[in-house]
């Protein structure tokens, strides 16, 4: 099983003493976060994220099934992250590591259980019976099925340091993205139109909730935002925080790691708060400034 | 690049033809180094064993580091060198079928020659290429940083370097020139006005 | 179906409690004598036992940390312990994160590095869950390795609280879990610094400060009960070491923790 090879007492020693200085190694200052930058891709729903070198693709997918039975009522989302080798080669596919799993938990509850996505609005019909029939090709109809399924895939293409943050702001990019295909309920009946014919619809988001991820490192337990994968690897504790631009936390995240005095907990909230408020105006900015290169025809 | 007589030459590798009088050869940007002999390498300490240390190279296998592959080392007076500790080593036996062996000592005169433990500093990590470039007296990279303040470098071709300064902010600025400068997005005239920007 | 209400107009709790006071908390040690170190707690109706074995000889050699002992925690939740009968998996990624977390909390706290190369194995059980899984698995097992006679830098006491509009409760049962915004937090008493802090929960920032240091004064609090359950045990062994013959029962050889 390939194993991160532990870095040196020289790069330790030396992250060590100029965090001590505020000093980082890439130039930055303990609290400030690499470049980040959203691009979109041709379908709609695909979202490549990157901050600093670390990169994450999400995708979208809808497709029309039955509810769980427990809610007839709400659509489903699912979220599949996909941990490889490509990202790094301390990842292995197939049974994923301790810190694979931390970090898909955060992403479920940041977006599933924090409720961003309204998942009443995805469902279709609330009856016994449904049939669908598609307008492009021949009529289909389909005994039970009733809501929206999404499936928000998350994959990690290089892992620079900090994947949780940048996959969280590239399925968030993805749900504000994604549109999906129009449907008309009349009584009974649904009629779900292609693209071609009517403009697909964007999906109902309560909030937006983002990740902002610190680090503690060196002796006096500095804390450190937005880790480079040197010093994620040095940390002697970490800590996520997701927010939204309302300013409410969703997420905190402490797992063990070094103890810290309750102000430097309520501190990094503050940080967090303001870079969750600069994250949602890159990514506004970033939708607009995608939506105006596509053209929506509207007859 | 393989020559059989009778037929055309042919590169195995992707890159770049150089030519030297007789000499022709073919440059590729990488990353994994290759052990070869007689190479200078940058190494970090993952074992140590009474014999032996076990050292990391960042290519397929650990190599060996005989415990007295030192200068002046005997039995009774040798180093003592901790997992974690960075070596600047040569290759002496490099063969595919093997792990490959390290020694910290120069091969004609047996003497350290800069050779050894590497104190203290900061090691990058860049692709092969631009290690060869750093090799290259006539490249400007280091000899510009040199004109802003003294430090010590040690280049190993397996894509490590290692950098000290006298001060922490020196170094973080050699450190980031060096991956500027290996970085295929920035020019060399953006590394030079970096460099010379550089407020120390 | 009558709501639930988590406070009611005389400001008391739906299990009658007042909206800072803890559930009845229990402890016990040496709960299996075969392992090396063992304990059970409960707070109100959960009950997590956990077991340590070690340090030991690592099973897995080519996971051992030159320096350091290596940690491991194995959780086990009974398939009656919930609500619903269910039979978790192995690979259940609650139980996972759960363990993962409970491995992150005490890794720096026990003191690793006077045993390097060797490992230190951890099994939780729970047995009965009503609220407060993190909470008692955490305190559980603080008091196992204190029962094992491993080193540890402080107690981790752990504790839950949540916030019902405007007033902030401590230790939650299930249903005031499922119902409010709640954070669990784990403290290192003596220094008063939180090593742990969990909450899955929509809250805004300016409510979280005030449930958040109630939680952590709160787990200073339960550190001195543990404390207790930790002496009267020592007082027992004492008196067991020296035959029953002393006549003097405060002679204990206990460091004060």
């Amino acid at each position: 099983m390939p194993r991160d090879v532990e870095p040196s007492i020289n790069q330790r020693d030396f992250i060590f003493s100029a965090i001590q200085q505020g000093l980082r190694v890439d130039g930055r200052s303990p609290l400030q976060a690499r470049k980040t930058t959203i691009r979109f891709g041709n379908s709609l729903g695909w979202v490549e994220c990157s901050i600093g070198e670390t990169r994450v693709v999400a995708q979208i997918s809808a497709t029309v099934t039955r509810p769980y039975f427990d809610r007839p009522f709400e659509g489903i989302i699912v979220i599949h992250t996909e941990f490889s080798p490509m990202a790094s080669s301390a990842y292995e596919t197939g049974r994923p590591s301790e810190e694979e799993i931390t970090m898909a938990r955060i992403l479920e509850k940041t977006i599933r259980r924090s409720e961003a996505l309204d998942r009443e609005a995805l469902c279709i019909l609330a009856g016994q019976k449904v049939s669908v029939p598609h307008r492009e090709t021949n009529t289909k109809i389909v005994r039970g099925q009733q809501v929206w399924t999404l499936r928000l895939t998350i994959q990690f293409l290089a892992d620079e340091g900090n994947l949780l943050d940048c996959a969280c702001m590239a399925a968030m990019a993805a749900l504000r993205h994604f549109r999906k295909p129009e449907v008309e309920v009349v009584g009974d009946e649904a009629t779900m139109f292609s693209p071609e014919e009517r403009a697909p619809v964007p999906l109902a988001l309560h909030h937006q909730p983002l990740c902002v991820s610190f680090v503690s490192l060196g002796p006096r337990n500095t804390p450190v935002m937005d880790p480079s994968r040197l010093e994620e690897q040095l940390a002697h504790g970490k800590m996520t925080i997701s927010l939204n631009a309302q300013k409410e936390i969703c997420v905190l995240q402490k797992a063990g790691g070094v103890a810290l005095p309750a102000d430097e907990v309520l501190h990094a909230v503050n940080v967090a708060v303001s870079r969750v408020r600069d994250m949602s105006d890159l990514l506004n900015r970033s939708l607009e400034e995608d939506s105006r290169t596509r053209v929506i025809e509207v007859r | 690049m393989l020559h059989t007589p009778g037929n055309p030459v042919t590169a195995h590798r992707p890159g770049v033809l150089h030519s030297k009088k007789q000499q022709h050869w073919v440059e590729t940007e990488s990353r994994r180094y290759i052990p070869a002999p007689q190479e200078s390498v940058i190494g970090v300490i993952v074992h140590r064993s009474a014999e032996a240390y076990r050292v990391d190279l960042g290519s397929a296998h650990l190599a060996t580091l005989d415990a007295l592959a030192f200068e002046g080392a005997t039995k009774r007076n040798r180093p003592a060198l901790k997992v974690g500790n960075l070596v600047y080593a040569r290759v002496s036996l490099a063969n595919r079928d093997m792990d490959p062996e390290l020694e910290c000592f120069d091969a004609t005169t047996r003497k350290a020659d800069g050779f050894g433990e590497l104190k203290d500093g900061f090691m990058v990590e860049c692709s092969l290429g631009t290690c060869r470039k750093l090799l290259d007296s006539t490249h400007f990279l280091l000899p510009a940083l040199a004109q802003k303040f003294p430090f010590e470098v040690a280049v190993g071709v397996n894509g490590r370097v290692w950098v000290r300064a006298g001060s922490t902010k020196a170094t973080i600025g050699v450190s980031r020139a060096i991956q500027m400068l290996d970085n295929r997005r920035t020019s060399d005239e953006e590394v030079a006005s970096y460099i010379q920007q550089m407020d120390v | 179906m009558s709501r639930f209400e988590p406070l009611n107009a005389g400001n008391l709790r739906s299990d009658g409690r007042r909206p800072l006071e803890l559930r009845s908390f229990s402890a016990e040690l040496t709960t299996h004598p075969s392992a090396d170190g063992s304990a059970s707690v409960s707070h109100g109706l959960t009950q997590v036992t956990a077991c340590v074995y070690g340090p030991r000889e690592a099973k897995n050699r080519a996971q051992t940390m030159h320096d350091r002992a290596l940690v491991n925690i194995e959780v086990e939740v009974a398939p009656w312990a919930g609500e619903v009968r269910r039979q978790r998996t192995k690979g259940d990624r609650r139980t996972a994160e759960f363990a993962a977390s409970v491995k992150a909390t005490f890794e720096p706290v026990i003191q690793t590095t006077l045993y390097p190369r060797s490992e230190i194995d951890i099994h939780i059980h729970v047995l009965q869950l009503d609220g407060g899984l993190l909470q008692a698995g955490i305190n559980a097992t603080t008091l196992a390795l204190v029962d094992a006679g491993i080193p540890m830098l402080d107690y981790v006491s752990s504790l839950s609280a949540g916030l019902y509009h405007t007033t902030a409760m401590l230790d939650l049962t299930n249903l005031e879990e499922s119902d409010l915004p709640s954070v669990t937090v784990a403290v290192l008493p003596r220094s008063g610094k939180v090593t742990l802090v969990s909450m899955e929960t929509r809250l805004h920032v300016d409510r979280f400060e005030e449930m958040f240091k109630l939680a952590m004064e709160g787990g200073k609090v339960l550190r001195g009960e543990m404390d207790k359950v930790v002496r009267e045990r020592t007082k027992v062994l004492a008196r067991q070491m020296e035959g029953g013959a002393a006549q003097d029962e405060d002679r204990m050889e206990t460091d004060d923790l």
